[in-house]
């Protein structure tokens, strides 16, 4: 193995970073070490093959499908932004509180506990979900979420989650659609069925509060 | 870091083009994409060496691109911006893949050749070894190029293929200049083991 400057000098030399004394004085060396100068000059067609084959563009398969496909997701887009609009002024006020420290702590007795969303967006009834919030009580489990169009399923990603014991239950909650009531500050979720399984609202000192329903 | 597509004379510029854009007009992006989604292409397939999943990870940079326009301040060039978020949509894509375990990169790898001169503007010497044809040695490269870490493959597309200065390089895994330069030192070397019969009888 060579030391570090001498794999930067033979890498400068090949990209043509080295300034007139550095490229006179490693070619000098060169003239020394005939191994070196074979490894260079290897190293540099190689190099030059790879700026031939590698091409800075190609032609995109199905390049209309490609544009139409992309106008489709940013309509799409366009139609869940103008939906989110829609939902009740005081949802994202009580998502909040799934932010609060003290929330954490609340929940920090459980491995993992996790507020999860989901909001059909289609009132015909299609298939699309749109996830409003999620939240892990502990910090170091990130929950990411995306849309798999070809298992057509929302995908639930949670990074730096311990291994979770196989006699653990999962379970989630399908929110369908929620109602907020302003006058009591609360949010009644509904499932697929239409049934209310849980409620948001605030204690006496003005707390979140999850009471399971129906 | 790379430039943006040579305009002709009466094409409108990427300044009005992303100007409109901004402003909701999905018609003035669609020229963007159609503009630029060859070169955004060659970078995820190379990167992901994968034809399908290059397709839609081009696709998600141009989606993101979209929805981030409203903070695009056109202190950058549209392309350069552009690019920077496609290599981070490939990337944090070859990281995933890395962490699930699935260390083989080419096992879906599609039947994307590249004819070599067809599609791709030779900017080096020509291939050192007359007795292997162009397609040869391009697929041979294509094949080592698969083999290579992520992180070495994606030395070796932003240096021979962007064309970035290392700096550019740095700025944009990040890492610092040593390591740009000790990457793409073993990246090169472990092409040069894999085409070893391509290059030890003809220099």
């Amino acid at each position: 193995m060579k030391h570090p400057s001498e794999e930067h000098d033979l890498i400068r030399w090949i990209d043509g970073e080295m300034n007139e004394t550095e490229r006179t004085t490693f070619e000098e060396r060169l003239k020394l070490d005939p191994v070196l100068a074979t490894e260079a000059r290897q190293m540099r067609a190689l190099s030059a093959s790879l700026r031939v084959h590698l091409p800075a563009e190609m032609k995109v398969p199905h390049a209309d499908y490609f544009n139409t496909q992309i106008g489709v997701r940013i309509s799409q887009m366009a139609q869940d932004d103008a939906r989110a609009k829609q939902t009740s002024p005081g949802f994202g006020a009580i998502l909040q509180w799934f932010r609060q420290p003290w929330f954490a702590l609340a929940g920090a007795a459980a491995l993992a506990v996790l507020g999860f969303f989901l909001v059909n967006t289609a009132s015909g009834g299609a298939s699309e979900s749109m996830i409003l919030s999620s939240y892990t009580p502990n910090t170091n489990v990130q929950a990411r979420t995306y849309h798999d169009d070809g298992a057509e399923a929302t995908v639930l990603m949670l990074d730096g989650l311990d291994a979770v014991p196989a006699e653990r239950k999962v379970s989630g909650i399908n929110i369908q659609r929620s109602e907020v009531e302003p006058e009591l500050a609360s949010t009644t979720m509904y499932d697929t069925k239409g049934i209310a399984v849980l409620m948001i609202s605030r204690d006496a000192l003005g707390n979140p509060m999850l009471t399971p329903r129906g | 870091m790379p430039a943006s597509a040579s305009t002709d004379p009466g094409e409108v510029s990427d300044l009005d083009l992303v100007k409109r854009s901004q402003s909701g007009d999905t018609r003035a992006f669609d020229v963007l994409v159609t503009r630029y989604r060859g070169r955004i292409y060659a970078m995820t397939y190379h990167l992901i060496q994968n034809e399908t999943e290059a397709w839609d990870l081009a696709q998600e940079a141009f989606i993101k691109a979209w929805r981030a326009l409203p903070s695009f301040k056109h202190d950058a060039g549209f392309y350069t911006w552009l690019y920077r978020i496609a290599h981070n949509v490939s990337y944090d894509w070859l990281r995933k893949k890395k962490i699930q375990g699935d260390g083989e990169f080419d096992d879906e790898r599609t039947e994307h050749r590249i004819a070599a001169g067809a599609e791709a503007t030779p900017r080096g010497d020509p291939a050192p070894d007359a007795a292997m044809t162009n397609a040869e040695l391009g697929q041979r490269i294509q094949e080592s190029i698969a083999k290579l870490s992520p992180e070495h493959r994606q030395v070796i597309v932003l240096r021979e293929v962007e064309g970035l200065a290392y700096e550019e390089i740095a700025a944009l895994i990040p890492c610092s200049l040593g390591t740009v330069m000790s990457r793409l030192f073993y990246a090169r070397k472990k092409l040069q083991e894999q085409l070893h019969d391509v290059y030890e009888t003809s220099i």
